[in-house]
């Protein structure tokens, strides 16, 4: 027989683990709230900020009641500096980023194409979006239209709160089958075959398993196979065998007229559907404004990005430098009134830095016009979008859309894109954690 | 069995206690073994037929259908080979197979549907109770580990597809969604969207093996039927080396301040350099 002795110095170790394990349970149980979102902000900022960039993107209503529509619509742009490590959207899907389907999606479309399947997207092209939402969990829910690109994972575009309100159990989703039967709510849809079928099935295990269960099992006939004197014909006897039998051909009864029956209910049924869409770009709109960077830093304890850029108006009207969007982050010039006149009211405030875009020079670019002017995007959303982490990327290539306005309001849209040089000391003595600099 | 202090079993002697300890003993380790096989045989399956069995628009008529009884037949095999020769009972299959299904049903529900707001129409798991039956009652019968692979695996694939379809035919009803035909389960996945689970991930037929009359179900089945065969019998002997018996000296508890008493100092160094490691004992079966 063997003891242990127990040291004190262990049993002052054991009593430590324990207490740290159980505040490690409490933590995990107390702390932590709801999650909110989709882990938006982990992604690299090179695939957010070269990949989809989504924009006009509008939501009918904030607030629905169960079984109310919310309807999406928008565009998004193919970045052409897309990263080399990801492949190319020869597969692509629109998707809603939702914390589950609290929102059931009803329909979906692509330039107006149906968007069930699957399709192959081009890069440096636009697209336009409308995603029909039916409100089905009531709560608060932080929603996304979504690009998902085999290989490359979910693009995420803007996302908004939305607010589902009633009660769940009214939910219903109906469709007539082009068979002619009429399904009251799909989340329930042939239930009840499954059921019957699972709970029959297991039923008929149950009685195969007790039937040999309900006598001594295992040491009287472990010692029975091993030992000698076991009687090896009572531990299967000819009952057994001829009950398995039994079971055999009932089994393979019960399979082959349920199929039947089965295939005489359903007559007309169709496979999975597995095609590819077909999705044409918008047509193509050649860029007006032709966009040179010459220079970008991000300006670390400004929490800033600065660029200085040349700009060559190729168009037959002026041009007015009015927003740079990037990440989902809509950097507006204030001085643009066009610009500002193109925020929706339900667009998400937090996707809207209030410092905005700041241009050394505004005034509208005339026709064949070359002007170099720096412009900047200073706000905390660097830091809280985790976009700044671009520095420490091994691919630190910066991207997003820069919009122009004519006098009219009409806008185009040109590419812009560089290598980010970061800065980080400057003469104010600022630090990222001395924001606003001094002796601090 | 026999009056008095003893009782016979199974043609050997057993005291009375001993024997209705032994039937406590056998309820336990059947309780234990139902949640243990429940969990890894679950995790096992998850991780290789896992997205088929999920969603109702995975299961298609040649991936699912084929890769199904080939990953799900290998816990029936290995246990068969434990049940049957150390116990001669012929009840391994149904038994993992039943396990199974309570921690699909469970994960289904509680992770699924409570958890993540799917609807349960979307994430039924598969049926696989009527093959193994087949398979068990084929060990039964043949006594033979080769000849249940060669009729009771061949049989648990080919059962597979008529088994499943007896609950699947209404997801497979044609519908009419934004002019499109689709499924049931299509528009059903359709809708209650999976974020991070694109349509174009699904590994599901993408075309009709139209030399053999467009039946896929059918070709896939006896594919699958083959291999199931050559799984069974890897499995069954895999089941067989695990089955094995292999202790080692336990060189943990000494760096838990643990040492035996009668154990020389110098022996309990070994054991924390991991010396003592080489000397491993095998006991035979």
């Amino acid at each position: 027989m063997r003891t242990f002795c127990f040291h004190e110095s262990s049993c002052v170790r054991v009593v430590l683990s324990a207490a740290a394990a159980i505040m490690q349970i409490g933590i995990l149980i107390f702390v932590p709230d709801a999650a909110l979102a989709h882990g938006e902000r982990n992604q690299e900022p090179f695939l957010r900020m070269r990949t989809a960039h989504f924009y006009d993107v509008k939501w009918s209503t904030n607030e629905t009641p169960v079984n109310g529509e919310i309807v999406v619509t928008g565009k998004f742009r193919l970045f052409p500096i897309w990263p080399v490590n990801l492949p190319l959207p020869e597969a692509a899907f629109l998707g809603n980023g939702t914390p589950g389907p609290v929102l059931a999606r009803t329909e979906s479309y692509i330039n107006g194409v149906p968007a069930i399947q699957s399709t192959k997207l081009e890069l440096n092209r636009d697209y336009e979006f409308k995603t029909v939402l039916k409100g089905r969990v009531p709560g608060h829910h932080h929603v996304h239209p979504m690009i998902n690109v085999m290989g490359a994972g979910p693009l995420l575009g803007p996302g908004n709160w939305l607010t589902v309100t009633g009660n769940e159990s009214d939910f219903k989703l109906s469709i007539k089958t082009l068979s002619g039967e009429t399904i009251d709510n799909l989340e329930t849809w042939g239930l009840g075959r499954v059921f019957f079928w699972h709970g029959l099935w297991v039923a008929i295990a149950i009685v195969w398993l007790v039937w040999w269960l309900r006598r001594p099992l295992l040491l009287p006939r472990f010692r029975a196979l091993t030992e000698k004197g076991g009687d090896r014909s009572q531990l299967v006897t000819s009952t057994d065998r001829l009950f398995g039998a039994g079971l055999l051909v009932a089994t393979i009864l019960i399979v082959f007229f349920g199929f039947q029956a089965t295939d005489t209910a359903y007559p007309r049924t169709v496979p999975l559907q597995g095609s590819r869409a077909t999705v044409e770009p918008l047509p193509e709109v050649p860029e007006q404004v032709k966009v040179a960077v010459n220079k970008s830093n991000y300006d670390v304890p400004g929490r800033s990005l600065r660029m200085n850029v040349t700009l060559t108006n190729n168009g037959s009207s002026s041009a007015q430098l009015g927003e740079l969007l990037t990440s989902n982050q809509r950097f507006i010039n204030h001085e643009v009134s066009q610009a500002m006149a193109t925020v929706d009211p339900n667009y998400p405030k937090e996707l809207l830095p209030p410092n905005g875009l700041k241009v050394s020079d505004s005034r509208p670019l005339k026709p064949g016009e070359t002007k170099t002017v720096d412009i900047e995007a200073a706000d905390a959303a660097w830091e809280t979008e985790r976009l700044s982490s671009l520095i420490n990327d091994p691919d630190n290539t910066l991207g997003g859309l820069l919009f122009f306005y004519d006098e009219h309001g009409k806008r185009t849209i040109s590419n812009v894109s560089g290598p980010m040089v970061p800065v980080f000391t400057d003469p104010d003595n600022r630090t990222a954690e001395n924001p606003t600099g001094g002796a601090g | 069995m026999q009056g008095g202090t003893s009782v016979r079993l199974y043609g050997l002697e057993w005291p009375k206690e001993s024997a209705r300890i032994s039937r406590v003993f056998d309820l336990l380790v059947a309780a234990i073994l139902f949640l243990a096989v429940s969990g890894a045989f679950h995790l096992h399956y998850m991780l290789t037929a896992g997205d088929w069995d999920m969603w109702i628009d995975w299961k298609d008529r040649q991936w699912w259908v084929t890769l199904t009884p080939i990953m799900a037949i290998t816990f029936p095999a290995a246990l068969q080979y434990v049940f049957w020769t150390k116990f001669r009972l012929p009840i391994a299959a149904t038994f993992a197979v039943v396990c199974l299904l309570f921690g699909q049903w469970i994960n289904r529900y509680f992770g699924f549907h409570l958890w993540s707001y799917f609807p349960m129409s979307e994430v039924i798991p598969a049926l696989l109770i009527p093959g193994a039956l087949v398979l068990d009652v084929a060990l039964l019968l043949t006594g033979n580990f080769l000849f249940t692979a060669m009729s009771g695996a061949f049989a648990f694939a080919l059962l597979f597809y008529p088994t499943n379809w007896f609950w699947l035919a209404p997801y497979r009803l044609p519908v009419e969604v934004m002019g499109q035909l689709v499924s049931v389960g299509d528009y059903i996945s359709y809708a209650f969207t999976r974020t991070a689970l694109p349509e174009y991930i699904r590994l599901i037929e993408r075309g009709t093996l139209r030399t053999f009359g467009g039946h896929s179900a059918i070709i896939a089945s006896f594919f699958s039927a083959f291999v199931s065969i050559l799984m069974y019998l890897a499995w069954w002997h895999i089941g067989m080396l695990l089955a094995r018996v292999v202790t080692t000296p336990n060189a943990l508890k000494h760096f838990m301040g643990l040492t035996d008493k009668d154990e020389p100092a110098e022996a309990a160094q070994k054991a924390i350099d991991g010396t003592s490691l080489q000397g491993r004992s095998v006991a035979a079966e």
